[in-house]
């Protein structure tokens, strides 16, 4: 008899029902995290430039310079950085902006080859972040996929009121 | 990597492991909606770890333990849901849309048998009723519970060997077990 409750609570607990997720929830479910992680990584390089001064003008702006670092990867020219990706594979590339002063309502524009893509952004030739800066050193990573072997140059401009910088990147896909 | 971009690879590493994931978080919630909040919170964690992710061997078992942990640290969430069985006054799983056979008598008779079943299962603690859901309707081995909740296997048997025989009490009790 105990046997026999052995295996009819088996049999039960093997048929025990769950639930399907309802229709297109999954589907859902990614695109949302894709998104939130996207936001966060907004969030983070937004949230590394609240300073409370208010930018006077671009006089005391200095940029000492847009460093897109490259570890162990000569520069090709020397004012053109640059570095070479795998195809298909995504390497993160810190844009290091440094700043006297802490700005707020920058903007910053990436512009990419054709070719290379921002991970999240997928088609997108044009990214722009409103961001601010803080005194001192500011990184930002971009995480870049190279889906073609052409390679080409990145235009990283940054946008304070009526004034811009720009800084290039060339990328050699191998 | 050998997608086109990052949510195609995600999509492609998570997809096959969805359903399963699904299942472990209702079984953890005992609640629709708990259970969507839970796998949507492990996909947005998995999301920023996606190169780690690659890097593993056996992703499944991983997204598991991450859910059971992000499961067992939100602490309040455990202690408020309890991993009730029943969401909403409706049964959990779906039993009255059980799959039917030719004979709607047997039917009938499986689906009280499974109400009883559900009953049963409420009664138990949250630490038994889990271990005999994933050991015995989820099908895990010992190994992998213990591997998803840090118990040593000895603890993971004799918490299963009591959850059935608690079931079993009930169930006689209550005379589905005749």
């Amino acid at each position: 008899m105990n046997e026999q409750h052995d295996k009819q609570l088996l049999d039960l607990l093997r048929d025990y029902p769950a639930p399907d997720a309802p229709a297109g929830f999954y589907d859902q479910a990614i695109a949302r995290a894709a998104e939130q992680s996207i936001k966060r990584q907004r969030k983070r390089w937004l949230l590394t430039g609240f300073g409370s001064a208010v930018a006077a003008s671009l006089a005391i702006w200095v940029m000492s310079g847009v460093l897109f670092t490259t570890p162990s990867l000569p520069q090709a020219e020397a004012t053109i950085p640059g570095i070479t990706m795998a195809l298909e594979e995504p390497r993160t590339v810190n844009l290091v902006f440094a700043s006297a002063n802490a700005l707020d309502g920058a903007t910053l524009t990436v512009l990419l080859p054709d070719g290379i893509e921002l991970a999240g952004f997928p088609g997108q030739k044009e990214i722009s972040w409103e961001t601010s800066l803080a005194a001192g050193k500011n990184r930002l990573p971009l995480k870049l996929i190279a889906l073609t072997p052409a390679g080409g140059e990145i235009l990283a401009r940054l946008q304070h009121n009526d004034r811009d910088r720009e800084f290039r990147l060339r990328i050699d896909v191998s | 990597m050998s997608g086109i971009d990052e949510n195609a690879v995600f999509e492609r590493v998570m997809r096959p492991h969805l359903e399963r994931l699904h299942r472990l978080a209702w079984r953890l919630t005992g609640s629709k909606a708990e259970a969507e909040d839970l796998l949507q919170e492990l996909l947005i964690k998995a999301y920023d770890k996606i190169d780690q992710l690659l890097r593993i061997e056996e992703p499944g078992s991983w997204l598991s333990r991450v859910m059971y942990n992000l499961f067992v640290d939100n602490h309040r969430r455990f202690k408020r849901q309890r991993m009730r069985m029943v969401d909403e006054g409706q049964l959990p799983g779906g039993i009255a849309d059980l799959p039917g056979t030719e004979n709607p008598e047997k039917d009938q008779q499986r689906l009280q048998q499974m109400e009883s079943l559900d009953a049963a299962l409420s009664q138990l603690s949250d630490e038994h009723r889990l271990v005999v859901l994933l050991h015995d309707t989820e099908g895990y081995k010992l190994t992998e519970i213990q591997e998803l909740t840090g118990l040593p296997v000895g603890t993971v048997k004799s918490r299963l060997h009591r959850a059935r025989a608690r079931l079993k009490d009930l169930l006689i009790a209550d005379g589905t077990f005749s």
